[in-house]
């Protein structure tokens, strides 16, 4: 049975330049929206992998992708790990509480360990925007950007889009929305509106997701306090606003970013509970702003949530939640670039 | 004795700016200015010896004789007085891996400099007599520019306690400053302002309100948030400036605004200045050429603070230095490690190396295109500085000692390790062409490069 579902796997070319010309990931900036439609295909043919009873491939042995996670981060480390190796390459993982970072290695130094080890990828996740391009130039191995400071997630963006990429397409195939007609893949984004609320200023989620959504043809709302949402962040092409609700009507989904609690004391905002009442994501808030239509947009959020601040219980746990989703689609996204960038040759 | 013959001086200070021959050994000794007519036949006077040769020797019998005559042809190249640079990070004590008084003394002389100050945010800190001293003693030996060392304002940068202001001014100190950090008690300026005054001395304000700026890498705007860095807002400088000058007004002391760098705080310093203000200001050569939208996320070369302007800030600031609301130009030459410099962004310290490739910068970028006239350059970064500092040079008046710069407007260099001097090497110009440099600078009538 897994040999015949391999088919599937054999429709991806292999030993051509896969992503571009990019031995690295470092950010959406780079990608093309024909790039992210090949990210895309290449995923939904992972994620059946992923439904398989025995989900490991060969393809990827003897390659070996290195963890160099800064930040603590449980499910975008382990995400990339069992992408790795369902994949069959090897995972050597350094986490920095227990490694020579502790004893003042440099990023520069550490990275080049990493190298010297015959790491083909390094998968790196750092508080400072632009560590995984200052390795990308230094290294030969590939890079991929788990997350840098406060610049870019592209993984985490990819994911997200892909999901929505699912949902819409499925929406097209039951003619909800688009007359029965099939779109093309590359038209299912265009003139959805998707709203992301939360601490904007902060986060690379939004940033990635703002300009990969955009790329593919969507309209992206960035909702959220002034101190959170300043001007400056007109400068991804975002429509910018202060009122979740106006924002909400007409919407196709909403992502509810994680609120850093912290921020609270450093004066962002005020309090958690009027944070809640202006920008918390609820059922009921979501059913008022689209009674128009009846149509309720799909709920995204990155992970770890926290209920009852930046999204309700009941909301995270219902149907329009594609939280779980998000999950299972990031195994299936990173499973699709680690191949893309080394499985080539 | 040198002869420099057939060069065009620049000297605003003796509104001076024609060919002339300039004769000097420790000290100016004569410039023969030469006339309409003659100038107009200088292709036919190269050939042979001509008369106003002739009138150079004869007027030179004043000077000290007995010396030989070094004569250099200057056609095609300017002769400036000693560029003098009044904001450098020297490092010494502390991090001499970065730059020492010697290293650094040689490197100014290089780019031009015949006297530098530097600063006092050293390690330890300048802020006592011992230091002071050690600074002056150290540069005296450094066989480069001139070095006067910028004591503290306060006790170990900590803006709470004054210096002894009275006896590091008699040891030598020409300024104070706690440059590298903001004194964030508007009360510990006032009495700063007002106790400097025994002294004569400028306080230079490194303007920055820490709660604004706080952990900030780059200019805020459209860019820092793109690229996802921390901003610092405009304001963090410019509200400083506000605050500064007002307690200048308030104590009627000498203010000077480093490192000028949002269009706000042009606007007070001209208001300032309107008011009778004794205040005064300068900018770096890198606020006036690069900007925000230049800065890539592994550009860690361009990450100096104040940080780059907007493009908008920095044709403002272009302007006041061209019209003269700013007074002059600095580097902030503020040397650091490669390894330093080879981190993340927001982990990469602050600064630029400037004293090498300054001047050649601003001449490709802001002299050449007509944007600052070279009288306003030798104004800015001479007479406006030697003036407002009490320093010798800023002319090349007879009697006055030799700081002399001998400048080609083609000389062209790769900057890379050949000529640098400097012990540090994070300047954004790192590997490439420019032209427009010193080829020979004397301080005190001594040769330098």
């Amino acid at each position: 049975m897994a040999r015949k579902k391999s088919c599937c796997w054999k429709g991806i070319k292999k030993g051509t330049d896969m992503l571009g010309n990019h031995k690295d990931l470092l950010g959406i900036e780079q990608l093309t929206s024909q790039d992210i439609h090949h990210i895309f295909k290449t995923a939904a043919t992972m994620k059946e992998i992923l439904e398989r009873p025995i989900k490991k491939l060969p393809t990827l042995r003897g390659k070996g992708v290195g963890m160099l996670f800064y930040e603590a981060s449980t499910r975008t480390r382990v995400s990339f790990e069992t992408a790795a190796k369902t994949l069959g390459a090897d995972v050597g993982s350094f986490a920095v509480t227990t490694s020579s970072v502790n004893k003042g290695e440099s990023l520069l130094d550490t990275a080049k360990t990493l190298q010297a080890m015959k790491f083909d990828l390094i998968v790196v996740r750092h508080a400072s925007s632009g560590a995984g391009e200052f390795l990308a130039r230094n290294l030969n191995a590939g890079i991929i950007n788990a997350g840098d400071g406060q610049h870019e997630h592209p993984t985490q963006a990819l994911l997200d889009a892909f999901t929505l990429y699912e949902k819409f397409g499925q929406q097209g195939e039951a003619g909800h929305g688009r007359e029965g007609r099939t779109s093309p893949d590359s038209s299912l984004f265009a003139g959805r509106k998707i709203v992301i609320v939360g601490d904007i200023l902060h986060s690379r989620v939004a940033r990635s997701n703002a300009l990969c959504l955009q790329r593919l043809g969507a309209d992206v709302t960035f909702v959220g306090p002034p101190t959170l949402l300043p001007p400056e962040m007109a400068c991804c092409g975002v429509t910018l606003s202060h009122d979740l609700d106006i924002s909400l009507r007409g919407a196709d989904a909403v992502m509810a970013l994680r609120l850093q609690l912290e921020r609270q004391q450093s004066g962002l905002f005020p309090s958690v509970r009027e944070y809640t009442a202006l920008y918390g994501l609820t059922s009921a808030r979501l059913a008022q702003a689209n009674c128009a239509t009846g149509q309720t947009p799909l709920v995204l959020h990155p992970g770890p949530m926290n209920r009852g601040v930046e999204i309700d219980s009941v909301l995270a746990d219902s149907l329009q939640s594609m939280i779980e989703e998000q999950v299972t689609n990031g195994v299936a996204i990173r499973m699709a670039l680690i191949y893309l960038l080394i499985g080539g040759n | 004795m040198w002869l420099i013959k057939n060069v065009h001086v620049v000297d605003p200070a003796q509104d001076l700016d024609a060919i002339c021959d300039v004769e000097f050994d420790e000290r100016i000794r004569n410039i023969i200015k030469h006339n309409a007519n003659t100038q107009n036949t200088l292709p036919v006077d190269a050939d042979s010896p001509d008369e106003h040769t002739v009138s150079g020797r004869k007027t030179s019998e004043a000077a000290p004789s007995g010396n030989t005559v070094q004569v250099i042809d200057g056609r095609g190249k300017y002769l400036f007085p000693g560029f003098v640079d009044v904001h450098a990070h020297l490092r010494e004590p502390g991090r001499e891996d970065k730059e020492d008084l010697a290293s650094g003394a040689q490197a100014a002389a290089r780019g031009g400099f015949t006297t530098v100050l530097c600063m006092a945010n050293t390690q330890p800190v300048i802020d006592n007599r011992g230091l002071v001293e050690f600074v002056i003693n150290q540069g005296s030996q450094a066989e480069g520019a001139r070095v006067w060392p910028v004591a503290a304002v306060t006790k170990g940068l900590k803006g709470e306690e004054l210096v002894n202001m009275v006896e590091l001014h008699n040891a030598g100190a020409v300024a104070f400053s706690d440059d590298g950090r903001g004194i964030q008690r508007g009360q510990t300026m006032l009495l700063a302002l007002q106790y400097a005054q025994l002294t004569g001395r400028p306080i230079i304000s490194h303007c920055e309100e820490d709660s604004l700026a706080a952990n900030g890498s780059m200019r805020r705007g459209p860019q820092s948030a793109r690229l996802g860095l921390t901003g610092i807002p405009a304001a963090a400088e410019s509200v400083m400036a506000a605050r500064d000058i007002l307690l200048a007004e308030e104590t009627a002391g000498r203010l000077h605004l480093a490192h000028m760098s949002a269009s706000a705080t042009v606007t007070l310093l001209g208001w300032a200045k309107k008011q009778g203000i004794d205040v005064t200001g300068e900018v770096n050569p890198h606020h006036l050429i690069f900007c925000d939208e230049d800065i890539g996320l592994t550009d860690t070369a361009l990450k100096v603070n104040p940080p780059l302007p907007s493009a908008a800030d920095r044709e403002i600031l272009i302007e006041a230095l061209a019209n003269g609301t700013i007074d002059m130009l600095a580097t902030d030459h503020a040397p650091h490690t490669w390894e330093e410099k080879a981190q993340p962004f927001a982990e990469a310290p602050f600064g630029i190396n400037a004293f090498e490739t300054a001047l050649s910068a601003v001449w490709m970028s802001l002299v050449e295109p007509g944007k600052l006239s070279v009288s306003r350059l030798v104004r800015a970064w001479s007479l406006n500085p030697a003036r407002r500092f009490s320093l010798a040079g800023g002319s090349l008046s007879p009697g006055t000692p030799a700081d002399v710069v001998l400048f080609d407007p083609s000389h062209t260099r790769v900057i890379g390790e050949g000529t640098w001097m400097s012990k540090s090497t994070n300047t954004p110009y790192w590997g490439k062409p420019m032209h427009g440099f010193a080829i020979a600078t004397w301080v005190g009538g001594i040769k330098h490069c």
